[in-house]
């Protein structure tokens, strides 16, 4: 050890002769300005078709052949959103378990049998719709899609299964619990949304999975898991004759229960300055203290959606203005950002940084100062166009994979847009004026109404955020309780 | 997030390892790909796809964290964000105004042994970057406030990756501490104190010493004319003069080991314990590589590998178990990690991990595992190709690492001639008792009640000490 610091210096005494050398290289003739761009080329995604199956099942294939892969995911309509408020995680709970036993494959056969196709499968709720996914290459579709449709049609739901998994759901949750960046997100969630879906954690409480039974959760594949609730989206290397033919073989004598599927409708809060909080969660040993502030904003089926995600844009990514703010100029977070999060019912729009425990309050007073100007000035076309070209881009080369592209398609389809809109998406950000990002964002993110959320060391920004703000509310971690709006453990009567 | 530093246990990163070719039942599209060098030593490697008109350009300079200035742990990557500031033509930033301004992204990683700079751009900015890159590895210009402040957002980095997770101190701690000598030991993102420590005078020195054209591989994959890119690497990457200096390189050998050792870590949030052993295993260039990753995927890749369904699935004594064949230029680690399922206890997650290591030595791999683990390198292979990036990646890892760009075609013709008796050779041959390390990750909140305790009793200096 001690020869190699010895050898490594050397070379630096060497290296300071090189500094000079080249800079004469250098001092030659650069070229001073970069060279302007070429003609562009147009860019075209692949066109999505689609029919319906004689059993409600809407079937979506979108083609593209160069690498011989392709990615199934059907889509059921429905997910953490349908959790009763004292079982939450049994939607995702249900979702996963498919792959964990069917009524003629063990767990370890399900997984045995795709991964010997070099494929893989997978399965989870989200809010909205829940989620199962194979992939693999295109030559061995067909056993793919034997055990897919299997597990989703015929899951066994064994005691035994259902138990493992709990433990490892509340494995995780632990682990979780461990992240003051997952707390806080969390923890936003029931700020928000309160005791309204949305307002849980989407895999559970360490009290809530304890609860669930089996009959919950056979309860929620009976009623949900249904033809005319489902989508299911083939991408890749399949012809849509054949992907039809594949969605018929499989899932075409998949009964439609004769019962209605449930109407589901959720009225969640909006965030207005009465209900708005501002929350440390004491967590004495965190690395880092993690901020995040968040609101309800607007359904992805909302008129507004694009200048929402535009004005997103300009908040948001790597020259975004919160990274901007935080990272470039002061050096204060590894990287900091905003997201649009629209779903079926109100969604939630976040911005959030991580930080060193001292400047947690003036992260939180920076994050929210720059959310408060996008209301309160026009944006500049020079400074708009470039974020319109960045959130372009993203889009595109999220289409570049089997995967980015099924999962883009089946976003559209599941809320009931036009499969075209993967066509329009540029000319539908193009059209977003300044104006109209500027009242967007008075509408739909006010500061006034936006909570705020800081995990950490509270100690060492605690007296900084008092000063901000005339209320704080602090919950010690070990008193967090994720079940209930209040987020705090009930003190005993006595 | 941009930037990134790779953590070295990352399973992903496995996958990337282990390369490409042509099986029997499904054809792995071979990547033509074109290569020349430059009188200035710069090696150029090109692969025309028109799919879409977009282009990736990668430039690997082989110099990594093992080349790290002595007292300046960490410094190879933050001299990599550092990049991304000033040059003699470009403000700071401008690389973000060049790629993300019209559509394009860009990003860097520092590994131990390289540091790669890459972008996606719409095919038509070619030019531009190829210029923009040039200017950097040329003519790099950094001033003080701009240093400063990026130095604190790798501290920041620091903090998120090692510092607020759970598991970050225990994966840092396995580095640090499973090399004696090799400059491996160092993890790449430094520590607080000696990034703190490094100067402008610094980056300047390192830049002259290690980013010059005989050290570096530019890499462009996507929508052009070759003819054309050829002229325009001429005009801008052709005058940056070679240094007639030699390079320096690391030239210690980190010796066999000699006996098992045991450390014990302690961590302040630890939701779960934890528990890995490491093996020294020989060079990703070795004969025994390809052996050597097929034991990574047989026992970690997906729900039916062996380490899931033994302490996962049917003992549940893990919350989750991994290995790792974290095969690097000069030396590598073969990891096996859990992290302990609540209620049981670490020495229990031990024992079922060296249980299965045990079965690798004892006995063959059956033909269907086999072929199995085969078919899974492949599948993700071919995911790794989908994209620009993802192609030029994997042309990188060959030409830098393995030494040949050709390998980017031929390696996997050497994963699949891979037999039973191979893997239970190098688990035989590396997987002993003389060759392991073994650590125990634990509440700082136990630390009184573990001195009791006999593993962890003669372990619990901070430093973590053999046994």
């Amino acid at each position: 050890m001690k020869s190699l610091i010895n050898r490594v210096k050397a070379f630096w005494l060497l290296s300071l002769i090189t500094v000079s050398f080249c800079v004469c290289v250098v001092a030659q003739e650069p070229q001073a300005t970069p060279p302007p761009a070429g003609p562009p080329r147009t860019v075209q995604f692949p066109k999505p078709v689609e029919k319906t199956l004689s059993n409600g099942l809407r079937v979506v294939v979108v083609q593209r052949s160069e690498m011989p892969l392709v990615t199934a995911r059907l889509l059921i309509k429905s997910g953490g959103e349908v959790d009763p408020n004292d079982l939450a995680g049994v939607a995702d709970m249900t979702a996963a378990l498919l792959t964990r036993g069917t009524t003629t494959r063990s767990a370890t056969q399900v997984a045995e049998q795709i991964e010997a196709l070099g494929g893989f499968i997978n399965s989870s709720a989200g809010w909205d719709s829940s989620t199962i996914s194979v992939d693999v290459l295109s030559a061995r579709i067909q056993p793919a899609m034997e055990i897919f449709a299997d597990v989703v049609r015929n899951p066994a739901f064994k005691e035994e299964e259902i138990n493992r998994l709990r433990s490892q759901y509340l494995n995780n949750l632990k682990v979780s619990l461990g992240q003051p960046g997952a707390i806080a997100r969390f923890a936003a969630a029931r700020v928000i949304y309160r005791d309204a879906p949305y307002g849980h954690p989407l895999s559970g409480t360490p009290e809530s999975l304890p609860r669930i039974k089996r009959e919950d959760i056979a309860g929620i594949h009976s009623s949900f898991y249904r033809p005319d609730n489902a989508i299911l989206v083939i991408g890749g290397d399949m012809t849509p004759e054949n992907g039809f033919a594949l969605a018929q073989k499989y899932f075409g004598d998949w009964q439609k229960p004769t019962t209605e599927l449930p109407k589901m409708s959720i009225a969640t809060p909006v965030s207005d300055a009465g209900n708005r909080r501002v929350l440390v969660i004491d967590m004495p040993d965190a690395g880092q203290a993690a901020v995040l502030a968040a609101r309800t904003a607007i359904k992805r089926t909302s008129p507004d959606y694009f200048r929402g995600i535009v004005t997103n844009a300009v908040l948001s990514g790597y020259s975004g203005r919160l990274n901007w703010e935080i990272r470039v100029k002061r050096g204060l977070s590894y990287g900091a950002g905003s997201i649009l999060d629209a779903r079926r019912w109100a969604g939630a729009f976040a911005a959030t940084a991580q930080t060193k425990n001292e400047s947690g309050a003036e992260v939180a007073a920076l994050t929210l100062q720059e959310v408060s100007k996008m209301a309160q000035e026009s944006v500049a076309e020079t400074e708009l166009k470039p974020r319109k070209a960045s959130l372009i881009g993203g889009f595109a080369r999220s289409l570049e994979t089997n995967n980015g592209l099924v999962g883009q398609v089946a976003s559209l389809a599941l809320y009931g847009l036009s499969l075209d809109e993967i066509n329009k998406f540029v000319a539908n950000v193009e059209a977003v004026k300044p104006d109209e990002i500027k009242s967007f964002a008075a509408a739909n993110l006010n500061t006034d109404s936006t909570s705020l959320v800081v995990v950490g060391d509270a100690k060492k920004f605690l007296p900084a955020l008092q000063k901000q703000f005339s209320q704080v509310e602090v919950i010690p971690v070990a008193q967090l309780d994720l079940n209930s709006a209040s987020l705090r453990r009930a003190v005993s009567k006595n | 997030m941009r930037r990134v530093f790779l953590m070295t246990v990352c399973a992903s990163l496995v996958v990337a390892w282990v390369a490409i070719g042509a099986v029997a039942q499904t054809k792995m599209p071979q990547m033509t790909f074109r290569e020349r060098t430059l009188a200035n030593g710069l090696r150029v490697l090109s692969v025309v796809d028109k799919s879409s008109p977009s282009v990736a350009i990668n430039v690997w300079y082989h110099v990594g964290s093992k080349d790290d200035p002595d007292q300046r742990s960490g410094f190879a990557h933050l001299f990599e964000h550092i990049m991304f500031k000033s040059t003699r033509n470009m403000k700071a930033e401008m690389m973000d105004r060049l790629t993300e301004d019209v559509g394009g992204n860009n990003n860097a990683f520092t590994e131990d042994d390289v540091t790669v700079y890459y972008e996606t751009i719409p095919s038509n900015y070619l030019e531009t970057l190829l210029w923009a890159e040039a200017e950097r590895l040329a003519s790099l210009t950094v001033d003080e406030s701009n240093f400063v402040s990026e130095r604190a957002v790798v501290q920041e980095e620091f903090r998120q990756s090692v510092q607020a997770p759970p598991y970050g101190k225990f994966f840092y701690a396995l580095q640090q501490k499973s090399f004696n000598s090799h400059p491996y030991k160092r993890p790449t993102i430094g520590s607080i104190e000696d990034l703190q420590a490094a100067t402008v005078e610094n980056v300047q020195k390192f830049h002259s010493t290690y980013y010059r054209p005989d050290n570096a591989t530019l890499i462009v994959v996507g929508d052009f004319d070759p003819k054309q890119l050829d002229a325009w690497v001429d005009k801008y990457f052709g005058p940056i003069a070679k240094p007639n200096l030699p390079l320096p390189r690391v030239g210690v050998k980190e010796a066999a080991r000699t006996g098992e050792k045991r450390f014990t870590e302690y961590g302040s949030n630890v939701p779960l314990p934890a528990v890995g052993i490491t093996y020294l295993v020989p060079s990703e260039k070795s004969e025994d590589a390809p052996a050597l990753n097929m034991a990574d995927i047989i026992l970690s890749q997906g729900r039916s590998s062996r380490l899931y369904q033994s302490l996962v699935y049917q003992q549940v004594v893990a919350q989750s178990a991994n290995a790792n064949a974290d095969l690097k230029e000069d030396a590598g680690l073969f990891y096996v990690t859990a992290i302990v399922a609540a209620g049981k206890k670490p020495e229990e997650a031990e024992s079922a991990l060296l249980a299965e290591v045990k079965k690798l030595q004892d006995t063959p791999v059956a033909a269907a595992e086999l072929e199995k683990a085969k078919n899974q390198i492949i599948a993700s292979q071919l995911r790794q190709r989908e994209t620009n990036l993802g192609k030029s990646q994997a042309l990188g890892d060959a030409a830098v690492l393995l030494g040949d760009p050709n390998r980017v075609n031929t390696e996997l013709e050497k994963l699949q001639a891979v037999t039973a008796a191979d893997v239970q050779r190098v688990a035989r041959k590396y997987f002993t008792a003389e060759n392991r390390y073994i650590f125990t990750y634990l509440a700082e909140s136990t630390r009184s009640s573990s001195a009791t305790n006999q593993s962890a009793g003669e372990s619990k200096q901070p430093k973590g000490q053999s046994k």
